[in-house]
């Protein structure tokens, strides 16, 4: 008696849920971020979700937003990725056939996207993501776009400059971690210093997750190369090997031109992350940060305990994109609104900007933020060059 | 000659953090028969508290580092060797020679500590102020003087503790129940006190070189999972439960490190460290010196 008690309970549930949820969810537009919310880049994805909440609540309290004639409040959810081409499949399963998000905001790693697109690009969801991969865009993935510069926005600008500050390199060594990020930052590396004339005397790679760097640092400064390039490493690796290369008696010019954390790098490198070169550590707490950026930058060192980097940024930017996207196309059909992004001018923590990049990606599928080239000097982030993208007619 | 040099400090000096912490895993497991995935964790505990306590207590007492070092290190150890317990008297006494039970135990355990300390100490990654400054140059390769003293110190617990094991009567007592828990247990070996003690010496170490792994690396939650990983590399090479296996394996494991990640890179020693376990398993499974049977 009891359990039949409860069966009918349970299919009452069930059948209100179902009859509500339509309901609900013609006026809810459902946003997905798929980021690693565990594991060692964790804070990386608590950051993220942090940033979403917060655009998300401000999207809401001024009054949601506006297509078709209808009004649609927002909700955000971010999903664990993992930081791996596994875990970017589940997400990717959980966020469009379980749960239903038509619009994926930001998506960390170049291999969980590359597992998320192979599904969102099928099911008619718009992906918005930081990976690198130039396969990933272009006409055949029209629903994929970048939030933030990659290798082939940054790494020309920076190494230029870099040689023209210091035109005797001739050698330079690589250092990256050895997964899809890496090995696209190595590719591109080898690319923009042969343009220069700058050879690369020795390019390695290592293991995300490894502690002990002092062997790697050994074969770097054995090559006694003028330069040192450790590409996609995480913040705290290359602290760790400029140390090892500083103690080890190696001196030349440093560059980080992935890297997004300028403040651990400090921290870790001490005194050898001195003059270190960086092409995506922008610093938001600094006078040339917007001050939105400055404002989310502050909140976020009270509640997360560290600043905020570009790749949490994305996400302010991200949804403020779709909300542009969806407003220009006047409709919430992913198609409809990838149509409309690449001619609207979404208003991010930059200000506004567009989508380009069609040079280089073959259509406009790049959010075309500057090029923020910055330089370690007496431990601060220091804005050295502020490059434009040469392709701004997205905007 | 200086390359030569260097590829040894570096073996040596990163061999004698890994023997540290392979000897607390496999020293359980000889003892208790289980493989505890939890032992990273009591690893990062140590090294996250000391990357809190150092700078605090410096700040607040003043004087040197290596004090405020050493005091972090023991408040450090302290909590681990609580928290421990808890996970003994309330997790592992209950799956005791009780493979699949401990493994889905201890797992669960990482995953849980990792999400607490995540949320407790936050992702960021710590760093520990110097606690000898200066470089020591040998034959034209360079070292931080710091890790010397880390070297030293985590040699010296390793003597010590093969010492007690060896010559002390908590020591036959560990090795007895090691070898036979039943016939131990007949011979008047309070068996329930060994293990416990067991468990305890282990995390005692992992407490202990997670405190001396503080100043060398960058601390976040989850730096325990590589030493994890090269710890069970450590004793199968050298045989499950078996501490001479242990130093040998741990050794080993740092050698194979400094001299491929030299002259291929880091991913090849990686994958070369995997290869010398695959052979090993297939040749001798119990390690190089392993006899303990569970």
């Amino acid at each position: 008696m009891q359990l039949r008690a409860s069966l009918r309970a349970v299919l009452f549930g069930a059948a209100f849920s179902l009859a509500v949820a339509p309901a609900f969810a013609d006026d809810v537009l459902k946003f997905g971020v798929s980021a690693p919310m565990s594991g060692a880049a964790a804070n990386w994805g608590i950051g993220c979700d942090w940033v979403g909440q917060k655009v998300v609540r401000q999207i809401n309290d001024n009054g949601g937003i506006r297509a078709g004639g209808k009004t649609y409040k927002v909700q955000l959810t971010t999903y664990d990725n993992l930081y791996t081409a596994a875990g970017g499949a589940q997400s990717a399963q959980a966020m469009i056939n379980r749960d239903g998000v038509r619009y994926i905001v930001q998506s960390l790693g170049t291999a969980p996207v590359q597992a998320t697109q192979s599904l969102s690009e099928r099911s008619g969801v718009i992906l918005l993501t930081t990976a690198w991969g130039k396969t990933i865009k272009g006409p055949k993935f029209p629903l994929t776009f970048t939030n933030s510069n990659t290798p082939y926005e940054i790494f020309g600008p920076l190494f230029a400059l870099v040689k023209e500050q210091h035109p005797n390199i001739k050698t330079v060594a690589l250092l990256n971690p050895n997964d899809a990020t890496g090995q696209q930052a190595e590719a591109q590396s080898k690319l923009e210093w042969g343009k220069l004339g700058v050879s690369v005397v020795s390019s390695s790679f290592y293991e995300r997750g490894t502690t002990e760097f002092q062997s790697i640092a050994t074969k770097l400064a054995a090559t006694k190369a003028d330069a040192v390039d450790l590409g996609g490493s995480a913040p705290g690796d290359a602290g760790s090997v400029l140390k090892e290369l500083a103690v080890q008696g190696w001196a030349g010019v440093k560059l980080y031109p992935a890297g997004t954390g300028s403040d651990t790098l400090v921290k870790v490198g001490g005194k050898s992350a001195e003059g270190v070169y960086m092409g995506q550590g922008a610093d938001f707490s600094g006078p040339t940060a917007t001050k939105l950026q400055r404002d989310l930058d502050t909140q976020a060192k009270q509640a997360l305990k560290e600043p905020l980097n570009i790749l949490q940024m994305g996400v302010w930017d991200g949804v403020m994109a779709i909300k542009a996207g969806i407003e220009k196309a006047d409709s919430i059909d992913p198609k409809a609104v990838a149509k409309a992004l690449s001619s609207a001018k979404p208003n991010t923590s930059y200000g506004p900007v567009g989508y380009g990049g069609t040079a280089t990606y073959g259509s406009p599928q790049q959010l075309l933020v500057p090029v923020i080239i910055t330089q370690i000097q007496n431990g601060q982030t220091i804005e050295v060059r502020r490059v434009k993208s040469p392709d701004a007619s997205g905007g | 000659m200086a390359l030569f040099v260097q590829l040894a400090l570096n073996t040596l000096q990163a061999g004698s953090v890994y023997v540290l912490f392979a000897l607390g895993l496999t020293l359980i497991f000889g003892v208790m028969g289980v493989v505890n995935f939890a032992h990273g964790q009591f690893f990062a505990l140590g090294a996250l508290l000391t990357s809190v306590l150092v700078p605090a207590l410096h700040d607040s007492l003043g004087g040197s580092v290596a004090i405020a070092f050493v005091l972090s290190s023991v408040i450090s150890i302290i909590v681990v060797l609580a928290l421990a317990a808890a996970a003994y008297q309330f997790g592992f006494r209950r799956y005791l020679r009780d493979m699949v039970g401990s493994f889905i135990l201890s797992v669960g355990m990482l995953l849980f500590f990792e999400g607490l300390f995540l949320w407790i100490f936050g992702g960021v990654p710590r760093v520990v102020p110097n606690i000898a400054p200066g470089e020591l140059r040998i034959l034209g390769a360079a070292i931080e003087l710091q890790r010397l003293i880390v070297c030293a110190v985590a040699v010296a617990i390793g003597i010590m503790l093969y010492l007690m094991l060896g010559y002390t009567r908590f020591g036959r007592a560990v090795r007895a129940t090691a070898e036979d828990a039943g016939a131990a247990t007949l011979q008047g070996v309070r068996h329930k006190r060994t293990l416990l003690y067991g468990f305890m010496v282990g995390s005692f170490l992992a407490a202990v070189s997670g405190c001396l792994t503080a100043p060398l690396a960058v601390i976040t939650p989850s730096v325990g999972n590589d030493y994890l990983i090269k710890g069970f590399v450590t004793i199968i090479i050298g045989g499950l439960g078996s501490i001479p296996g242990a130093i040998i394996g741990g050794f080993a494991i740092a050698l194979l490190e400094s001299v491929v990640g030299y002259y291929l890179d880091g991913t090849m020693a990686t994958i070369g460290m995997f290869c010398v376990v695959a052979v090993l398993l297939l040749f001798r499974p119990r390690g190089m010196l392993g006899h303990v049977q569970h």
